[in-house]
């Protein structure tokens, strides 16, 4: 894989069926489109059943950022993916719902244990779901 | 006596006047004239005697009540100082947020709610929220007696905020007159749980605990593959 | 707008890339860290300051942004300016009327960087530029 020294990438780890992300930089608008598309990729290449994403790390979520992941939640969902925003900080939370980013619709979670257990319990619904229509 | 002599005695006399009223106007109160000799003139300087132990009296009275007033301003600086200290250690001691059982968080809120006191209630459930990992909180407003637009903004705020991190905030409590200036207000509060008392609160709290334990044991010790068969 | 005498000048920055913006949010998160303000308040004014340097980059290519500390109305407070000559806005009430975009796909910008701050004003010229000025009680 060529590593350009220039461009920061962040990882993206996959665990069983889910992929993790986790964002520890302070993001420019470019880098968080390259990560959007990045993790899409990502999900059609693994098949993956769930990504979680960890900004536990991050001080500010603007606009951009805010609607790039809520983006990136209702684009995944449409490839059958579930997404979970980990460990959003407090004052995040209310700076968001200041600007008038609400997310509606975009799964959350405290950390990644209750993220990871919302991804299971989605996945398991389903298959129950399957089983019944059967 | 000649009556030069009594004429230099006069001007004598009128010169200590003028000097003793010039005494007084700089400020010197315990000026007198104190006149020893018996005439038509001593009528004149003990009343000028009087009137400057009358302005005495009255200035002295000014100062001493200009004093009393500044101590008393003084004293109620220090009261309002106090008063705000108060206000403010109040403002953290009244919104204390407390683990009750697992998972679950209550923030028990007493009192006027306004803007400021509000926001520091929000940011100190959303941070305690983060530390405890508890990801339900019950608001219970049983003990509030009026809310304005401003106030049930900030409420939906703190339970829109919760909800990002990853929590739910249930607001219990809501009294008839809450309700009424909510609806009339024009607040939509649909997209919050709201329950009647705190103990409805509670029970729906456990429930949901009860599903998320359920889930975790059956995710355990059963394969939904296996349950088919 | 308010009078910047007797204000003392914290910082500045350049903005010519989408990086300067990165920068440029990280100094002002400083800046509003070292004034101890808290820490809601820091994440508000460098949210603001970041919508308002992203809108000048999208619209103007680039500006200048200035921070300051100093007295308004007789309270402590954060000032930031941040400066483009670029096309300028020909409508103000539009342009910070919520829900609106002139096509980059915003629409929070503005109104919702005002909303974050204790004090927005905004001045600005066709073809000359545009300067929005936040003001943020310590």
């Amino acid at each position: 894989m060529k590593i350009d020294l220039h461009e920061k990438r962040i990882p993206i780890i996959k665990i069983g069926n889910y992929l993790i992300v986790s964002i520890q930089v302070d993001m420019h608008d470019k880098l968080a489109i390259q990560l959007q598309s990045q993790i899409l990729d990502e999900i059609e290449k693994t098949g993956a059943k769930g990504v979680l994403i960890d900004i536990s790390v991050l001080e500010m979520v603007d606009s951009f950022i805010g609607r790039m992941l809520s983006g990136m939640a209702s684009m995944a969902s449409i490839m059958d993916t579930a997404v979970v925003i980990v460990g959003m900080q407090p004052a995040v939370a209310i700076t968001l719902v200041e600007l008038g980013l609400e997310m509606p619709g975009v799964d959350t979670a405290l950390n990644m244990e209750n993220g990871m257990e919302m991804l299971e319990k989605r996945l398991r619904e389903e298959d129950n779901e399957t089983f019944e229509s059967h | 006596m000649s009556e030069k002599h009594n004429i230099t005695n006069i001007k004598k006399r009128i010169d200590r006047i003028e000097d003793i009223l010039a005494a007084v106007a700089a400020g010197d109160l315990d000026a007198r004239i104190n006149s020893e000799t018996e005439d038509d003139l001593s009528g004149i300087e003990a009343a000028i005697d009087l009137l400057i132990d009358d302005l005495t009296d009255e200035l002295k009275q000014r100062e001493k009540m200009q004093k009393e007033v500044e101590d008393k301003l003084s004293k109620i600086q220090e009261q309002q100082k106090t008063i705000v200290q108060q206000q403010e250690d109040l403002l953290e001691l009244s919104s204390p947020v407390s683990k009750v059982w697992d998972n679950v968080l209550i923030l028990p809120v007493i009192g006027t709610l306004d803007s400021q006191r509000t926001q520091i209630m929000m940011e100190n459930l959303l941070e305690k929220i983060v530390e405890t990992g508890c990801t339900i909180s019950i608001l219970d407003i049983t003990g509030v007696p009026t809310v304005d637009t401003q106030v049930a903004n900030h409420l939906l705020k703190t339970v829109t905020s919760a909800r990002l991190l990853g929590a739910e905030c249930i607001i219990s409590g809501i009294s008839p007159a809450i309700a009424q200036t909510i609806v009339h207000l024009g607040i939509d509060l649909s997209s919050i749980k709201t329950k009647a008392t705190l103990q409805d609160a509670m029970i729906f709290a456990m429930r949901q605990n009860k599903r998320t334990d359920d889930i975790k044991l059956q995710s355990l010790y059963i394969n939904p593959n296996e349950k088919e068969e | 707008m308010t009078s910047d005498k007797n204000w003392e000048e914290l910082g500045r920055k350049n903005l010519e890339s989408e990086n300067d913006i990165v920068m440029a949010r990280q100094l002002v998160r400083h800046y509003a860290k070292q004034l101890r303000m808290g820490i809601v308040d820091q994440t508000r004014v460098t949210t603001a300051v970041s919508e308002l340097l992203r809108n000048m980059y999208n619209y103007a290519g680039g500006g200048e942004i200035k921070i300051f500390s100093g007295l308004v109305d007789e309270k402590d407070a954060l000032i930031i300016t941040c400066s483009d000559s670029g096309p300028g806005i020909e409508d103000l009430e539009l342009a910070m009327s919520d829900g609106y975009t002139s096509g980059m796909g915003m629409g929070y910008g503005l109104p919702g960087a005002k909303r974050l701050v204790d004090r927005f004003e905004i001045q600005s010229k066709v073809n000359v530029g545009t300067t929005v000025r936040i003001i943020k009680w310590r």
